[in-house]
């Protein structure tokens, strides 16, 4: 009975949840949780949280959705939604803790990878310094506009798009394959085709 | 790759996450937290309940032993107690009509006071509000 309950869950839309979850429906929230859990970890911790916070904070997240889940419209979607309420409570303890810096600081920490590495998304945001890496994140993971996000973290407008410029540069660098490189690789895969 | 089309292949690799192992777990950690603030407000809801009844009771007590001292207030007090006993009376003739009509009046309902029955009435009421409450947070 219960299975078959779940299974009906399994097929209901975002925002009819949503709606049932508004009225107190808990199982109905727990779906929610199900599907768009993983994604809000996986965005903090890519913001720059340490998994075990990334997961507290995301937990947070979810408390508060569920407190306010009748303000969730449905005019976008819920997963933007909810990652925007878990980026908002990371930048919060960010700025409390006094984590974030403006300036770009801390560059030697950063992961310095060997030229020409092509590497996934998480370990080429470890190569960005922390404000650049947030905004990043904030910009292209969480949806968030520049004049959002200078407003959160209380940072010139031109400090965040610069952050956000410099952070996709870097991305580029490291994410796409250099044309020589592809080149050589192709010389290579006709070289052993011959042998 | 130009920067225009550079920024939709990020954000398709943002849209992109790996699955995690203790997904259920995390799941399950929101779930509980949800289950124990609900407990929290019920008990809470319950508690003020308790209390809210206890301060009515003793106000009431209270307010009956003013209208007696106070000389102003005898006749509107005496005029109170007997709208409350003649109220009472007429409850227990009802019930007692009720049950003799349902071969029940053999029941000793007649021992119970008229007091003793607005005491019943009023926890029944207190009870039942304080039920009705919960549920009523419990969905909300």
């Amino acid at each position: 009975m219960a299975q078959a309950r779940d299974l009906a869950l399994i097929d209901r839309h975002d925002v009819e949840l949503a709606a049932l979850a508004a009225a107190g429906g808990r199982r109905e929230f727990g779906e929610l949780v199900r599907r768009h859990g993983t994604p809000v970890r996986a965005l903090l911790r890519r913001m720059g949280a340490q998994p075990a916070l990334a997961d507290d904070i995301a937990q947070d997240a979810f408390i508060q959705a569920f407190q306010r889940c009748g303000e969730f419209r449905g005019d976008g979607t819920f997963a933007a939604w909810i990652k925007r309420i878990a980026a908002r409570l990371y930048i919060k303890r960010c700025v409390k803790e006094a984590r974030y810096v403006d300036e770009v600081t801390d560059d030697e920490a950063v992961h310095q990878p060997h030229p020409g590495d092509i590497m996934d998304l998480d370990e080429a945001l470890k190569t960005l310094s922390e404000p650049e890496r947030l905004c990043v994140s904030l910009c292209h993971g969480a949806g968030m506009a520049h004049p959002e996000i200078a407003s959160a973290l209380n940072l010139p407008l031109g400090t965040v798009k610069s952050h956000v410029k410099r952070g996709l540069d870097k991305l580029r660098a490291r994410l796409q394959p250099e044309p020589a490189q592809n080149q050589s690789a192709q010389t290579l895969g006709r070289a052993q085709n011959v042998g | 790759m130009s920067a225009d089309e550079f920024d939709p292949f990020v954000e398709r690799l943002f849209s992109r996450t790996p699955p995690m192992a203790d997904a259920a777990l995390f799941t399950a950690g929101v779930e509980a937290r949800l289950q124990k603030g609900s407990r929290f407000r019920s008990l809470a809801i319950v508690l003020a309940g308790v209390v809210g009844g206890v301060v009515a009771v003793r106000e009431t007590v209270n307010v009956n032993v003013n209208l007696g001292e106070a000389s102003e207030g005898v006749v509107a007090g005496q005029a109170l107690g007997q709208g409350m006993q003649s109220a009472s009376i007429g409850i227990q003739t009802a019930v007692d009509s009720a049950l003799s009509g349902l071969g029940l009046n053999q029941l000793e309902l007649g021992s119970v006071g008229g007091m003793q029955i607005f005491w019943l009435a009023a926890a029944s009421v207190i009870a039942v509000a304080t039920i009705s409450v919960v549920r009523l947070s419990q969905e909300v």
